[in-house]
């Protein structure tokens, strides 16, 4: 009885997509009540009201935008499948391959989104708060769509993904990466810091430090990171910073939403024509006159300083 | 998994017999109503509290932080501790001020929108999403602003 239902729901999940992040919130509500008690006890800095309401109000502005537009997304996931080369089977076992191939999706799209200054100016609103609490969690962005964010995720439909099978991993992987926004927590056992993102790891990748820039980008799994170089551990002798190089110095939702949109447009607006293309595809800091500095160039300059290699 | 769960689960996938439309409205009001609340328990359990910069030790940490490598070598604290100015060796002068909790920084490149009354000065960055700061300077407000008028100079004297 339960197996057939529970074959049923993976059925019409595979065919309708279930998202789970509605079912979510409530939890997610509860979680931050707690975390700001604990913080109201041990660490009253950890929460700034203005601040969490940034962040909750652009967590919000983000699931109205994503519903709005909701449907483009599903009708490029729909034309791939539509012209898929070969079909994936609904089993159990496809389900546990997709979620962990989404989750590396995500990781390319995560390194991608720090690396290259289009998908950073519709990324970066997640990393503008000095905070780090569950609240920073919700500050997810406007622009992800106009972005073509979603470019990174859809691709396996073309080879024969259930686009509701991807859409339903998607929202799992999501709602994973709530609970690791937190100070509250510090190191967890050690096989589980090895595999999964944690609280620590995800630490490291909200953090200004010269030596923690760009790094841990994982979702779920932090194994991509160890394997692919992009690892860094979390320091007691130096604790974390939280924002962004230049930090905003402001909670307004405009700003937060659209400041480096409207930072490459000004750039795309005054730059010579040959340096133009970089402005939308180069580094986040990058500039054809050297007069800003990329993360490569920081942790570079604090490297020399450090009298490291 | 009970079957029950999963057959909740099951029924609510298809959210039937009410339009798109209604559940984002309905979902949007009711997560409002959850932000506004969340935002006023914050500011009941009196989060993020009344920051301060401690010392001097304190405002060249900040700048630091700010700017990588940035080796403060005169500081001047605003005398109720909501902001700083911080020059290096090599001149550049950074202005501190607090943001919420926590604190922000940004480099004053020319001397063009300070402003001297008695013991305070007024300093634009440039940066509008900096904004303007005051500081109470007390003493020490005239010889910044004397110091301060020799910003963007230097690129006329090359």
């Amino acid at each position: 009885m339960t197996s057939a239902l529970l074959s049923d729901l993976a059925q019409r999940a595979a065919h309708a997509g279930l998202d789970i992040v509605p079912f979510a919130v409530p939890l997610f509500v509860l979680a931050i009540v707690v975390e700001m008690v604990w913080a109201a006890r041990h660490e009253p800095t950890a929460y700034e009201p203005g601040d969490t309401l940034t962040s909750l109000l652009m967590g919000l502005g983000s699931t109205v935008s994503g519903a709005l537009v909701a449907g483009i997304i599903a009708l490029c996931a729909g034309w791939l499948y539509l012209h898929r080369v070969a079909t994936v089977p609904v089993v159990w076992w496809s389900w546990i391959g997709v979620f962990v191939l989404d989750d590396f999706n995500y990781y390319l799209f995560h390194r991608t989104a720090h690396r290259v200054r289009w998908f950073w100016a519709s990324h970066v609103n997640h990393h503008s708060s000095q905070h780090y609490n569950l609240s920073t969690a919700l500050r997810q962005t406007w622009t992800g769509v106009f972005a073509l964010s979603f470019a990174f995720r859809i691709w396996p439909a073309l080879f024969g993904v259930a686009p509701g099978m991807i859409l339903t991993v998607g929202a799992i992987n999501l709602v994973y990466q709530f609970w690791i926004h937190t100070e509250a927590i510090g190191r967890l056992p050690r096989w589980f810091e090895a595999v999964m993102n944690t609280p620590s790891h995800h630490r490291v990748h909200h953090a200004t430090n010269p030596r923690y820039l760009d790094r841990n980008y994982a979702g779920v799994f932090i194994v991509w990171d160890r394997l692919l170089g992009t690892f860094t551990p979390e320091r007691d002798d130096d604790p974390v910073r939280y924002g962004i190089v230049h930090q905003l110095g402001t909670f307004s939702l405009g700003t937060v939403a659209f400041h480096e949109w409207a930072g490459i447009a000004r750039d795309l607006w005054h730059a010579p024509w040959r340096a133009k293309p970089g402005y939308l595809l180069r580094a986040p800091g990058w500039t054809h006159d050297g007069s800003r500095d990329t993360s490569d160039m920081i942790r570079a300059r604090w490297r020399a300083a450090q009298g490291e290699d | 998994m009970s079957g029950k769960l999963i057959a909740a689960a099951s029924a609510l996938i298809a959210r039937p017999d009410i339009g798109p439309a209604l559940v984002i409205g309905g979902e949007t009001l009711v997560s409002l109503a959850m932000v506004l609340a969340l935002y006023l328990l914050a500011r009941a359990l009196r989060l993020g509290g009344d920051v301060r910069i401690a010392d001097k030790a304190h405002a060249a940490h900040l700048a630091e932080a700010a700017v990588t490598g940035f080796a403060a070598a005169d500081i001047t604290l605003d005398r109720a501790r909501i902001g700083a100015l911080v020059r290096n060796r090599e001149g550049r002068v950074l202005l501190i001020r607090r943001h919420g909790a926590r604190f922000v920084a940004s480099e004053l490149t020319s001397h063009a929108g300070i402003r001297l009354d008695r013991h305070t000065l007024t300093l634009e960055t440039g940066d509008r999403q900096f904004g303007t700061l005051t500081l109470d300077l007390g003493g020490e407000a005239q010889i910044w602003a004397a110091s301060l008028r020799r910003l963007g100079a230097q690129d006329y004297a090359l």
